[in-house]
C-alpha cells in the first residue's frame, strides 16, 4: 500500500504533493467538446461518475482476473484520498485507468519500425499494444503521464523483449466490447460509476454525460485529450478554509513504482 | 461533496429501467452495448468462455454469480445479470474468489498429523483411512451412549449444506452443534426475535427517501451486502436520497453519506433513546406512529389503548433528553433533535443498524431502541423503511433425525451468563471446553470454522486447541491450511465453493425471494471433496439414514424437483441452465402484521387465548395451557394469532422465543431474567471506569476482504493485506505517536505490536483495527507460511511476484471473549486498551 500522509500540509503543498503522488494529476474543468476533435467514426470513451463510486475495488479485481494481470501491476485501480480536519473530513474515490488519449504520448515514443507496437486504433480511438511487435523497451511507460502502463512479464517473446516482457495496459476490454459486452470493470460496478460508450454518437450515454455535466479530465495541461471523463472528481479542490492546515492522505493499493519494476 | 447541479442532471441521463430477465440496466448502456454480462471471451484468443451460472460464498450474502471456464480452468467470476438480488453487479470479494481454486497452498489430500499439534508435520492418508478413523470414533461414542461427545462446529453451513451436514449429525444422534453467529451479528437477530420475531431486516433503499445509519458499513460489507448496497448507491445517485451515518470512524459508507456523525463507541443507544424522546415530546408520533402503535406492545397490559401506550413511552424516555445524550455520546443535542425530526417527518425513511450499534454490552437494547424509534414514527415494515426480509422457501428433502438426540451444554455460554442465546455463544465454546463442567468433546469437527482466528483471546484459543487432554481428537474440514486447521489431528480437504453444489436462499431486497443454486465451475482438484458429500459416505459406514438423496448434488436436485415454482419452471435442469428463479407474478411482501385472522382459525379446536400475552395458541397439554404461553418451553411454535383491542391479527409471529404477536417492546421475557422490559439505555460498565490513558478498541471490515477466509485470494490480498491501527492525531499526539510508528496495544488479555495510521477520519479516544489480517497460517499469500505438502507452485506463475511482506496484525489477540448478557453477541467494540509508542 502506498501511503502519503502529511497531517500539517498547506493547500499549496497539498496540491504539489498530489502531483508527486499521482504522477502529476491535476484536475481542471475540461471543455468537453474540444476533446471531440478526433476524426474517427467511433470514439470509445468512459465517463466515471465519482458520486456513484464507493471505493470498493470491484473494478480493480475484475480487471485483474479478466486479464490475469501479474501481481504488482494494474490496468485499472482506485485511489482514495482523505482530506480535511476532524470532524470535517472526507474521503474521495478516484477510479483510474488508461485515458485512451487522443494525443497519446506513449505512441509518439514507441520506437518500432515500420509499424509502431503501441498505436491508436483509427476505427475507435483505443490505444493498444501489439505484443508481437513490442521489444520491451518500456519507453512508453516513461512517456505516459498517467502511470497507466506496466511491463507484463507473462507476455511477449522473451528473446525479442530481452526478458522484459511487453508493455501492457487497459484497452477498454476490446475483446468484450467488440462482441457487444460491457467492459469487465463496468459490469461489476455496484454503483454503476463507470459508463462506457461511443462519444461520437450524440445519443450515447457518455456523449450526453460529457455534454451536460461539468466533467473534468486528468492532466489537461498535458494536452493528451483523454477519452476518460470524470464527474465530480474534485477531491483536489480545497473543501475547507484554504488558509487552514490541511490533512491529506492518498491511498492506493498499487505497489510503489510498480510500473518500473521490470525495467 | 455532492454537486447539486450535477445531481439534478444525472437522473435524466441514466434513468434506469428493467429489461427482460429482471436485470436493471441503464437504458442508454443497453443501447450502446447490448450485453451487460453473462458472456465473456478470452482476451488472448477471442474465444468464447464457457459460462456457468452458480453462486458466490465469499461472504454470507451468497450472491448468484457466473463463472467463466476456459480450457477447463476457472478464469473469471462475474455477477449473473438475471439475479433480482444483485441486479447484475458484484463486489471485489466475489470477483476475487477466482483465486480460491488455484491457491498454491490448497490442501488436496486427507492428512493425518504425525508431529506435535501445530508442528506442521503431517502424512498423506487415503479417504478410506480418514473416514474409517472418524466413523470408528462415532461408533464408539454411539455404542457408549455418548453421541453428544461428537461435536460438529461450523462457521458457515447454509441452506442445503446446513440441511445435509447438520441433518447427518442429528440423524446420528448428536445435538452438539455449534455455530459462529454470535461473533457476527447474532445479537441483532436476538433483539429482533424479541421484538418482531424472526430475523433479517431488509432496508428498502429502492423506495426510501432518507437513511439514518447507526454503525453499518453497508457499502463495504454486510450480511446481504451487494443486494442491499448497490440499491443504496443508486438511490443516493439517482434520487438524491440522503444518508446520515453514525460511526466512530469514517468508513467508506460514512464517506459517501451526506453527513458523518462521529459518536463515542457504544453510545448509539443513548442517541436513539434521545431521538425517541424528541419524537414523543414534539408529537411527531401522530399519524403513522399512532397507527402502528396499535400493533406494538409497550406496557405490561396487552389490552392498552394507543393513548395509554403513548403515555407509557413518554414516561419511559422522559429522562433521555438530547442534552443528556450529548453528554454521553458527544453528539450535539441540536443535531440529535434535528435528525429525529428529519427521520420522523421524511416518509418513508429507513433506520439502518449494525455492529456499531449491536456488538456492545448494550447491543440488545440498542437494537430494541432502534425498533422503538421505527415504531413510534411508523417507519417500519412498509416500503421504504426497515422491513421483515424475504428469502427463498425451498422444500427440502427430509433427513430423519435420531429418535434421541443428546447434546453437550457448551454452546450457550457459562451458566447464568446469557439470558437468551438464541444464536448461541460461539465465543465461549472453547473456554467452556477448557472449564469442563458441562463435558468435553471426544471428537471436535470443525467445518468452515476457525475458532482460534475468529474468536477473541487468540492466545487462549490456541492453548486449548493444542491441549490433547481437553480435546483428544480434532478434525478440520478445510480447503486450505487454516489458522485453526493447523492444530487439528486430521484434515479433510474440503472443496472451495467454486467446486460445490448448493440450493441457496439468502434474503432478497426486492421482497420477493430468489431461488438459486450453486454448481461446480470445475471438478474438484486433487482428492478434495465437498463435506456435504462426505457425510453421505459416513452415513453409509454408520448405518445412518440420510433419506432419499444419495449425494449433495442429488439433494439439490430433489429440492429443485420438490419446490413449487422451481419445479414448474423446469426443476434442476432449469436451475443448472439459469442459476436463478423467482416468481414473476409475486408482489413484494410488506406489512406482515396487520392481516385480520378469521374466527375459524383462532377459535379452532385446541386453540386457546393466553390472557396475559393476548396470544391465541395451541398448547400441547392442559398443563402447558395452565403454565401459560410465555412460561411454556417452545410455546412460540404453537402461536396462532394475536388478540388486540381492535381485533385479532396475524401479528409479528414469534420465531425463537415466546413473545407475543405485537412488536414487543415491553418484554415479559426480559423482565423474567431481571432486565428492564422496556428498551433502556445501559452504559457499558468498562467504559465508566476508563482513565486518561485508556482508549476503546473497535474493529471494522474492508470492502475487499471477508472476515477470515479471503486473505489467500491473491488479488484481494494485493489490495488489502495490512491493517495499521487508525488513531486520531489528537489521541496520537498525546502519546507521542506519529503516522507509521510502531505501537503497542495492551488489554487485560494480551498485547499486540502494530503500526499507527494517524488519521483525521476517526473520533479521538478510539483506536480502530480491521479484521482480515494477521494470519499465522492460511497459506503463503495470507501469512507467508507454506501449507504442508505444497512444495510446488502448482502453476501459479504469480507467486514470485508477490511484493508485499507485511501481513498485518490480528486485533483478536487483545479482545476478550465477552458476550452481551442478553443475547450472547461477542462484544467486538468494547475492549479498553492502552496504546503506547514502541
Amino acid at each position: 500500500m502506498t501511503t502519503v500522509s502529511t497531517p500539517t500540509m498547506t493547500r499549496r503543498q497539498m496540491l504539489k504533493r498530489v502531483g508527486a503522488a499521482t504522477a502529476g494529476v491535476t484536475v481542471v474543468a475540461a471543455a468537453p467538446m474540444a476533446a471531440r476533435a478526433a476524426k474517427q467514426e467511433v470514439r470509445y470513451a468512459m465517463v466515471i461518475d465519482t458520486r456513484r463510486c464507493s471505493g470498493c475495488q470491484a473494478c480493480s479485481i475484475a480487471c485483474k482476473a479478466e486479464f490475469e494481470v501479474p501481481l504488482g501491476a494494474v490496468r485499472s485501480w482506485v485511489e482514495h484520498v482523505e482530506v480535511g480536519k476532524y470532524p470535517n473530513v472526507e474521503r474521495r474515490m478516484l477510479p483510474r485507468l488508461c485515458n485512451q488519449c487522443s494525443e497519446p504520448p506513449c505512441v509518439d515514443v514507441c520506437p518500432t519500425e515500420p509499424k509502431k507496437a503501441t498505436y491508436k486504433r483509427k476505427e475507435d480511438g483505443i490505444v493498444v499494444v501489439d505484443e508481437s511487435l513490442c521489444i520491451g523497451c518500456a519507453k512508453c511507460l516513461e512517456a505516459c503521464p498517467y502511470d497507466a502502463r506496466f511491463m507484463n512479464p507473462f507476455k511477449g517473446d522473451p528473446v525479442k523483449t530481452k526478458g522484459n516482457g511487453v508493455a501492457d495496459k487497459c484497452d477498454f476490454c476490446l475483446h468484450r466490447i467488440s462482441q457487444g459486452v460491457q467492459p469487465s470493470c463496468v459490469n461489476t460496478c455496484q454503483g454503476k460509476a463507470r459508463i462506457f460508450g461511443d462519444l461520437n454518437d450524440p445519443t450515447s450515454a457518455v456523449a450526453k454525460l460529457v455534454e451536460e455535466f461539468d466533467t473534468t479530465v486528468l492532466l489537461r495541461d498535458k494536452k493528451t485529450k483523454p477519452s476518460v471523463f470524470y464527474i465530480d472528481a474534485d477531491y483536489l479542490e480545497a473543501k475547507k478554509d484554504p488558509k487552514a492546515d490541511q490533512y491529506f492522505r492518498l491511498d492506493t493499493h498499487r505497489k510503489e513504482a510498480s510500473s518500473k519494476r521490470w525495467s | 461533496m455532492l454537486n447539486r447541479r450535477n445531481f439534478l442532471k444525472l437522473g435524466a441521463v441514466t434513468a434506469t429501467t428493467t429489461v427482460a430477465g429482471g436485470a436493471c440496466l441503464s437504458t442508454q448502456a443497453a443501447k450502446d452495448l447490448p450485453q451487460w454480462g453473462n458472456k465473456d471471451f478470452s482476451p488472448t484468443t477471442g474465444k468464447s468462455r464457457k459460462a456457468i451460472p452458480s453462486a458466490c460464498w465469499q461472504c454470507v450474502t451468497r450472491c448468484a454469480n457466473m463463472g467463466y471456464v476456459e480450457d477447463g480452468r476457472l478464469v473469471k467470476i462475474e455477477s449473473n445479470v438475471n439475479s433480482i438480488r444483485t441486479e447484475g453487479v458484484m463486489c471485489a470479494k466475489g470477483q476475487g474468489a477466482v483465486n480460491h481454486t488455484y491457491d498454491p497452498d490448497r490442501i488436496l489430500y486427507p492428512m493425518q498429523r504425525v508431529g506435535e499439534r501445530g508442528s506442521d508435520e503431517w502424512k498423506r492418508i487415503s479417504w478410506d483411512e480418514a473416514l474409517d478413523m472418524i466413523a470408528a470414533r462415532m461408533k464408539k461414542n454411539r455404542d457408549a451412549g455418548t453421541p453428544e461427545k461428537v461435536v460438529y462446529h461450523y462457521g458457515r453451513a447454509k441452506a442445503s449444506h446446513s440441511k445435509t451436514i447438520g441433518g447427518f449429525f442429528k440423524a446420528y444422534g448428536t445435538g452438539s452443534i455449534g455455530n459462529h453467529t454470535a461473533l457476527c451479528e447474532g445479537g441483532k437477530w436476538t433483539a429482533q426475535e424479541l421484538t418482531w420475531g424472526g430475523h433479517y431486516d431488509n432496508w428498502d433503499f429502492d423506495n426510501t427517501k432518507f437513511v439514518l445509519n447507526f454503525g453499518s458499513n453497508v457499502l463495504e460489507t454486510h450480511t446481504n451486502h451487494i443486494p442491499t448496497a448497490h440499491r443504496l448507491l443508486w438511490a443516493m445517485a439517482e434520487k438524491g436520497v440522503e444518508m446520515v451515518t453514525f460511526d466512530v470512524r469514517l468508513s467508506n459508507t460514512a464517506a459517501k453519506s451526506k453527513e458523518w456523525v462521529p459518536i463515542k463507541s457504544g453510545t448509539d443507544g443513548a442517541v436513539l433513546a434521545a431521538m425517541i424522546n424528541v419524537v414523543m415530546s414534539e408529537g411527531l408520533y401522530k399519524g403513522d406512529g399512532e397507527e402502528f402503535l396499535k400493533y406494538t406492545r409497550v406496557t405490561e397490559d396487552v389490552n392498552a389503548d394507543v393513548p395509554a401506550k403513548i403515555a407509557a413511552i413518554k414516561a419511559g424516555v422522559k429522562d433521555y433528553t438530547p442534552k443528556w445524550a450529548e453528554k454521553i455520546s458527544g453528539v450535539p443535542a441540536s443535531k440529535i433533535t434535528a435528525l429525529a425530526r428529519k427521520f420522523a417527518t421524511t416518509k418513508p425513511a429507513v433506520l439502518v443498524s449494525y455492529r456499531g450499534l449491536v456488538a456492545h454490552y448494550n447491543g440488545n437494547e440498542g437494537e430494541r431502541l432502534a425498533q422503538l424509534l421505527c415504531a413510534v414514527t411508523g417507519q417500519i415494515d412498509k416500503p421504504g423503511t426497515r422491513m421483515k426480509a424475504v428469502g427463498a422457501g425451498w422444500k427440502w428433502p427430509k433427513i430423519p433425525s435420531a429418535k434421541k438426540i443428546k447434546k453437550l451444554d457448551i454452546f450457550d455460554g457459562f451458566p447464568g451468563q446469557v439470558a437468551y442465546p438464541t444464536h448461541h455463544v460461539a465465543e465461549t465454546v472453547l473456554p467452556m471446553i477448557k472449564d469442563g463442567r458441562n463435558g468435553r468433546p471426544d471428537m471436535y469437527i470443525m467445518y468452515c470454522w476457525t475458532p482460534a482466528y475468529a474468536n477473541g483471546h487468540i492466545g487462549e484459543a490456541i492453548e486449548i486447541l493444542k491441549d490433547e487432554k481437553l480435546m483428544p481428537f480434532i478434525v478440520s474440514v478445510d480447503p486450505f491450511y487454516g489458522d485453526s486447521t493447523m492444530y487439528a489431528d486430521l484434515i479433510l480437504p474440503d472443496t472451495p465453493f467454486t467446486e460445490r453444489w448448493t440450493a441457496e436462499d439468502m434474503v432478497d431486497p426486492a421482497q420477493i425471494g430468489e431461488f438459486y443454486i450453486r454448481q461446480p465451475f470445475t471438478k474438484p482438484l486433487g482428492e478434495a471433496r465437498d463435506f456435504s458429500d462426505v457425510v453421505f459416505d459416513l452415513a453409509k459406514r454408520l448405518g445412518v439414514d440420510m433419506g432419499k438423496a444419495k449425494s449433495h448434488e442429488d439433494f439439490v436436485r430433489l429440492a429443485c424437483e420438490n419446490t413449487p415454482g422451481v419445479k414448474d419452471a423446469g426443476g434442476f435442469e432449469y436451475m443448472k441452465k439459469h442459476g436463478v428463479w423467482h416468481d414473476k407474478n409475486a408482489t413484494p411482501q410488506q406489512q406482515v402484521y396487520n392481516r385480520p385472522v378469521p374466527e375459524s382459525v383462532y377459535k379452532a379446536k385446541g386453540v386457546v387465548l393466553d390472557k396475559a400475552s393476548g396470544v391465541y395458541w395451541k398448547p400441547a397439554s392442559e398443563a402447558d395451557a395452565k403454565k401459560g404461553y410465555v412460561a411454556t418451553k417452545g410455546a412460540y411454535k404453537k402461536y396462532v394469532a394475536q388478540q388486540m383491542p381492535h381485533g385479532v391479527f396475524s401479528g409479528f409471529a414469534p420465531d425463537k422465543v415466546n413473545k407475543s404477536g405485537y412488536l414487543e417492546l415491553w418484554s415479559p421475557l426480559l423482565k423474567a431474567k431481571g432486565f428492564n422490559p422496556f428498551p433502556t439505555w445501559i452504559p457499558i460498565p468498562e467504559h465508566q471506569k476508563m482513565g486518561p490513558d485508556d482508549l476503546v478498541l473497535t474493529t471494522f471490515k474492508h470492502a475487499a476482504q471477508t472476515h477470515s477466509r479471503t486473505m489467500n485470494c491473491k488479488y484481494l490480498a494485493e489490495v488489502y493485506h495490512n491493517n495499521p491501527a487508525w488513531i486520531n492525531p489528537v489521541t496520537a499526539k498525546a502519546r507521542g505517536i506519529y503516522d507509521g510508528d510502531r505501537i503497542k496495544v495492551t488489554s487485560e488479555v494480551g498485547e499486540i505490536v502494530t503500526k499507527a495510521r494517524v488519521t483525521e477520519a476517526i473520533i479521538p479516544g478510539v483506536v480502530a483495527i480491521s479484521h482480515h489480517c494477521g494470519h499465522w497460517a492460511y497459506g503463503r499469500y495470507a501469512s507467508g507460511r507454506r501449507a504442508p505438502s505444497t512444495d510446488e507452485e502448482r502453476g501459479d506463475r504469480d507467486f514470485k511476484f508477490k511484493w508485499w511482506t507485511e501481513n498485518g496484525v490480528h486485533p483478536n489477540w487483545v479482545i476478550p471473549n465477552s458476550p452481551d448478557p442478553i443475547n450472547g453477541q461477542q462484544r467486538w467494540m468494547d475492549t479498553v486498551v492502552q496504546v503506547t509508542r514502541v
